[in-house]
Parts: C-alpha cells; structure tokens; sequence
C-alpha cells in the first residue's frame, strides 16, 4: 500500500470527526457542552440518507444538516433556556435520536437498521495538484464535501476571531456577565453556538451515510461524535488544532484498516480509536485553555 | 409550614409531570406513525399488566435496571457521571462467568458469592482508567467512560474468543459458529423464586411461570437500592460524598480530600454496575455470548434521574421502564409500531425529568427568598 493511498483514506475517515469537532468549537466558545453531538450525528446520517433516497444527494446533505440543527435546537432549548445539566441533555438526546433513528428507519423503509442505498454527489479533482503523479489518489475523484470541511476550517477561524459574531460568541463562553453588561444577547449567541455545531454533526452523519457508505447503517457514526469532542479539547479549542487532531485520528484508523489482521486480533485494532481518544485527553488536559465558562448556564443576576 | 407541604407534594410531582409529557409527545410520535395513540397506549397496557406472567416478566427486566441506576445514582451522588456503568457490566458479567465455569469442585455457597465478588471487581477494573485519569489528572469521566464502553464491547468479544468452547462452537445441523463462553457450573447458578413464591401465589390462582426467570437477584437490587441509600445519608463515608458532591471546595476546607472521596465513590458505583449483568447470566443465560443484553448502563442513567437517586423512586423508575419495554413489544406485534418507541420516550422522559426539575428548583428558590422577606420585614 503506498503512503499516499494511506493518506487519502485517512481524510476519509477523519471527516466526521473534524466536522464534530468544528462544530463543537463553535459550541463550547459560546458556552455549553454538546455531549449530543454523536445523536445529531445519528439523526444527520438517517435524515441525510432519507433526503437523498427521494431527492438526490443535494437535498440529502442539507436535510443532514437541518436534521442535525433540529436536534441541536432542543438541546439549546434544555440548556440554554431551562438551564438544565449540559451532559445530562446531551446523553437524552443521543438515546432520543438513536430510539427515533430507528422508529423513523422501520416506519419508513420497514428495516429498523439500514436504509437502501443512495446516490452520491459527483465526485472532483482538484486542479493543477491532481498533475503531480503521487499526489493522485489525495486529490483526485474526491467528495466535494471532504473540500468544504478543510475550507471551513480557516472559515471557522476567520469567524470565530476576526468577526463580530465570533466576538461576542467567546463573550458569551469566556465572561457571560461582562458581555451581557455591554449589552450582548447571551442566550442568542448560546443558541447560535448550539445550532451550529448540530449543523456540522449533521453535515458529518450526512458525509458518512451519502458519500462515505452510500446508504445508512445503524451504528455507523461509532461514537466519532464522542471523538470529535476529545479531538476539540486536543486541539485547545481551535479550528486548527481541532483539524490536526482530526487527522491523527483518522491517520490511526487509516493504518489500522491495513495492520495485518493476523498479528493482532481484529477486536483490538477496533479499539485503536478508543483508546487513542483517552490517551490523547490525557495527555491534552494539562495545557488546555478551555472557554471560562463553558458548561455553566448563565443566571441573569444569579448567585 | 402548609408551604412547605405544597412544595415537597410539588416535588414529588415532578417525575409524574415528566412522564405525561414524554406520554404526550410519544402520542405524536405514534400519529406520524398513522396510528391511533390512545389505542396503542391501551394496548401497551392490556399486554403488560393483563398477565401475569407478564408481570412477572417486567420484576426479572427491572432487576437489572435497578442495580445500574443504583451504580448511576452512587456517581451522581458525588457529583460524577458515570456513564460507563455499561462497560463495567460487561466486564463484571464477563468475570463473573470466568469465575463460573473454571473454578470447578466449590460448593455452591462458596462458589456463587466468589462470582458475585469477581463481577464486582470487573466492574471496579474497567473504571480504575477513568476514575484515575478524573483524580489525578482532572479528565472529565463522560468521554473517557463512553470510550471504555465502545472498548469493553471488544474485549469481551475478544475474551469469549479466547475462552470460545470448542465443543459447542458449532450448532448441530447448522453450520454457524456459536460464539460463547463454555456453561458455567450449576453450583455458581442463581435459583429462581418459583419455589419461594409460588406456593404463596397459588392460592390466588396466579404461578410464575417457569419461562420467566425471576430470581434472587430482584431482592438482593431491592435491598441494594436501600443499603446504598442509607450508606449516602447516614454513615460518614456518605457524608463525605455528598458534602463532595454538593461543594467540593467547602468540603475541603473542611478538611475532606475531594479527590479520594471521588475515587471511593467512582469505585464503589463501579462495582455496583459489575452487578448488573448478572441476573441474566446466572439466572437466564447460564452463558456468556457476543449477544448478551446491551444498553442496561444508558437505560440505568434514566432511572436514576427519573427516582431523582431515592431507592424508592428508582423502584419505581425500573418497573415503568420495564413496563414501557413491555408495552413496546405488545404495540410492536399487535399495533404495529416499532418497540423503539419505548426508547424514544425514555429519551423525552429525561429531558422532561430534568427540566421539570429545574423550573421547580426555581421557582421553590424564588418562593423560599420571598418567604425569607417577608420573615425580615416583620
């Protein structure tokens, strides 16, 4: 296998875990914890796969997205509004979106655990790069969304520090009381941060179950909802560590798909990513600059 | 003082407000579904509770439930999350069977609590990572346990591969690999209570009926629910836990390590959650395979949110997920709709429990500061 085959497949597993972790800056900068991002994850791959079956892989990828929004407007609603345990909302809602995954799934297709398969998006090259011979399989019959998530990387950077919504967004997670004093929306910006990074999981379900797998399968997020936050929190809460993070752990699984399954049983190359995640915010914690209050409701007023 | 009655009956009302809500939002579910939601209920409820047998079946399904919220409500109790009460059955129940079929010549009496002891000290092994990693480096438990889980799955696969018997890997007349442990021993099997109980029944017509394995272990979750309650609220290792859990900061000024106070609780819901498996491998299943029930830790996190962590209220909690799993698989067979409704609700039912909590907590806050006003103004 050469080096660059490995890299592309690398991307390609990294994806859903980069487009959780962006999502995921954008919610704990504004302040709340979205341990609900596998569910929305779950609920983007379903509705993503379910779109694309009756409308084409287009409509598919933004009914992902909605999807993954709908759900995050609960969790907003839960921890934003009613001030409820973050966590707590966010593990309701990963047993709500897989129980409805499957309500929906038998519903609508009479199979609780997959969907029939679904068209995908037309694949690209990039120019010039696709020229250069060993770069080929990287650059070349690429999903379109694999282009997007590293664009939005630097976009995410761009918004969160040079405008003023990505401002007062870190206003609201860093100091609450000082930004509403100056007359910021605190829950605006919570809600805004909640709804996007719902957007991002859903976008990352969609990419898995349109152009990853071709169609939905339960279970097939593998808790890269879970890793998406650990790569965030490896990435000291930027969209750039967050991204280099995301390779790590896909450049583990891209290996681990190639060891020779004879040598080590096939159990333990499952756990790779797993294992990598708990070391990794093991090591992380010590150096990490987490958002002052990220994962505290804010009291208008409170004690 | 009449105040205060409405505020606790208030309390109390809580978890039945959560309930009706998640009822309500499961009855739009089920109008999507093309379905009439008060037909489905009705049937949900004949199926369930019309039998005994029935019955009887929800007591055996609750008993694992109960001992995972148990394990919940330890963690919560200490102000952690737990969520890896999962993980740690798996590992206790694997234990447990390990004990089971290869220690051989024990008598019963010795040879049951050693398995017991063993699924204990599973469930204590597969959270030392993140109960270490939450005390002495300050890694938040909820990633780390949910990633321990999606790890315990495979290696207790990979540890049923290793011990795979090699008799009994193939079904006679099919030619699929059976994949499980060797039977365990019947001297580490725990007895049902159809002798205990059914003598007592018959006068009133009713029998557990042999299919339903209703065992010693629904009593020992009972009594396990009440002796965690009174180790929180009156010795001093749980006065210590809750002084924790509530403000760890005072707690040490108060001369109270919060850290090892942590980690004796961490270890201690642990080891309750290695438990929970049990009822079904050593009463039902008498095998461990790559089958074996999932999901006990997550439905074991509602319970004990829902029983707000009182024995009582987790009793409770238990027996109407049971019930609602029950009712899910009559309105799956009779009405149609898939039985995942019962997971859909038990989503909702959280986050109404915790809302309603919380808009209560509230506004029993803002009535109890009036109250304080109005005591100053006079």
């Amino acid at each position: 296998m050469q080096i660059s085959e490995m890299i592309a497949s690398s991307i390609r597993m990294c994806l859903p875990v980069l487009l959780a972790a962006l999502g995921a800056t954008y919610s704990e900068k504004s302040g709340v914890v979205n341990i609900g991002l596998e569910g929305m994850m779950i609920t983007g791959a379903f509705w993503g796969a379910t779109c694309a079956y009756y409308a084409g892989p287009y409509l598919g990828l933004l009914g992902a997205i909605l999807a993954g929004m709908l759900l995050a407007t609960v969790h907003a609603v839960t921890s934003v509004t009613f001030k409820v345990n973050q966590i707590v909302s966010g593990v309701a809602l990963n047993t709500l979106a897989y129980g409805a995954a499957r309500f929906a799934a038998t519903t609508i297709f009479k199979m609780a655990t997959t969907t029939p398969g679904v068209p995908r998006l037309p694949t690209v090259d990039i120019p010039i790069l696709s020229l250069v011979g060993w770069l080929e399989p990287i650059v070349k019959t690429l999903s379109p969304v694999i282009i997007l998530a590293f664009l939005l990387v630097p976009a995410t950077k761009f918004v969160l520090e040079r405008t003023v919504f990505g401002l007062r967004l870190r206003a609201a997670g860093e100091n609450p009381l000082a930004a509403d004093t100056v007359g910021v929306n605190i829950s605006a910006m919570r809600y805004a941060g909640v709804i996007i990074s719902g957007g991002f999981a859903g976008l990352a379900g969609g990419y898995l179950a349109v152009e990853h797998t071709g169609m939905y399968v339960e279970g097939m997020t593998q808790g890269a909802g879970f890793i998406g936050l650990a790569a965030m929190i490896f990435g000291n809460w930027q969209p750039v560590g967050a991204m280099l993070a995301s390779l790590l752990f896909g450049l583990s699984e891209g290996v681990a798909l190639n060891v020779e399954s004879e040598i080590v049983p096939y159990q333990f190359i499952k756990m790779i990513p797993y294992v990598l995640t708990i070391a990794v915010l093991a090591s992380a914690i010590r150096r990490a600059t987490p958002p002052a209050a990220s994962g505290v409701p804010y009291e208008r007023g409170g004690e | 003082m009449r105040h205060h009655r409405t505020l606790r009956l208030l309390a109390l009302a809580t978890p039945l407000i959560a309930v009706l809500f998640a009822g309500l939002i499961g009855s739009v579910v089920i109008a999507i579904a093309g379905k009439n939601p008060l037909a489905v209920y009705k049937t949900m409820v004949s199926f369930s509770l019309g039998r005994f047998d029935s019955i009887a079946l929800i007591l055996f399904r609750s008993t694992p439930l109960l001992i995972s919220a148990v394990a919940v409500s330890i963690g919560f109790r200490a102000n952690l999350f737990n969520i890896g009460v999962e993980g740690q059955y798996f590992l206790g129940s694997f234990f447990a069977a390990w004990v089971g079929f290869s220690l051989r010549g024990l008598p019963a009496i010795v040879h049951l609590p050693l398995a017991i002891a063993a699924a204990m000290l599973g469930g204590m092994v597969w959270a030392l990572v993140p109960a270490l990693l939450r005390v002495r480096r300050g890694v938040h438990e909820v990633i780390t346990t949910i990633m321990m889980n999606s790890v315990a799955f495979s290696m207790v696969h990979w540890l049923i591969y290793v011990f795979l018997d090699v008799q009994q890997t193939t079904v006679p007349g099919m030619g699929s690999p059976r994949m499980r442990t060797p039977m365990l021993l019947e001297t580490v099997r725990m007895p049902t209570l159809h002798s205990l109980l059914n003598p007592l029944l018959s006068p009133l017509g009713l029998e557990i009926p042999r299919h339903v394995y209703l065992n010693y272990f629904f009593p020992v979750a009972i009594a396990l629910a009440f002796a965690v309650n009174y180790l929180i609220r009156r010795t001093p290792l749980g006065l210590e836990v809750r002084a924790v859990g509530h403000n760890p900061e005072a707690a040490e000024t108060q001369g109270i390590d919060p850290n090892s106070v942590r980690l004796k609780a961490f270890m201690l819901s642990a080891a309750v959650a290695g438990l929970a498996g049990l009822s079904d491998l050593l009463s039902y299943y008498g095998y461990l395979d790559i089958d074996f029930p999932k999901g006990y830790g997550f439905t074991g996190i509602a319970v004990a949110l829902l029983g707000k962590n009182s024995p009582a209220g987790m009793i409770l909690s238990a027996f109407l997920m049971s019930f609602l799993r029950r009712g899910a698989e009559g309105a799956q067979v009779l009405e149609g709709i898939p039985m995942d409704t019962a997971v859909i609700l038990e989503g909702v039912m959280i986050l109404a429990i915790v809302v309603a909590s919380s808009v209560f907590g509230r506004y029993a806050l803002a009535w109890q500061k009036k109250e304080a006003r109005a005591h100053a103004d006079q």
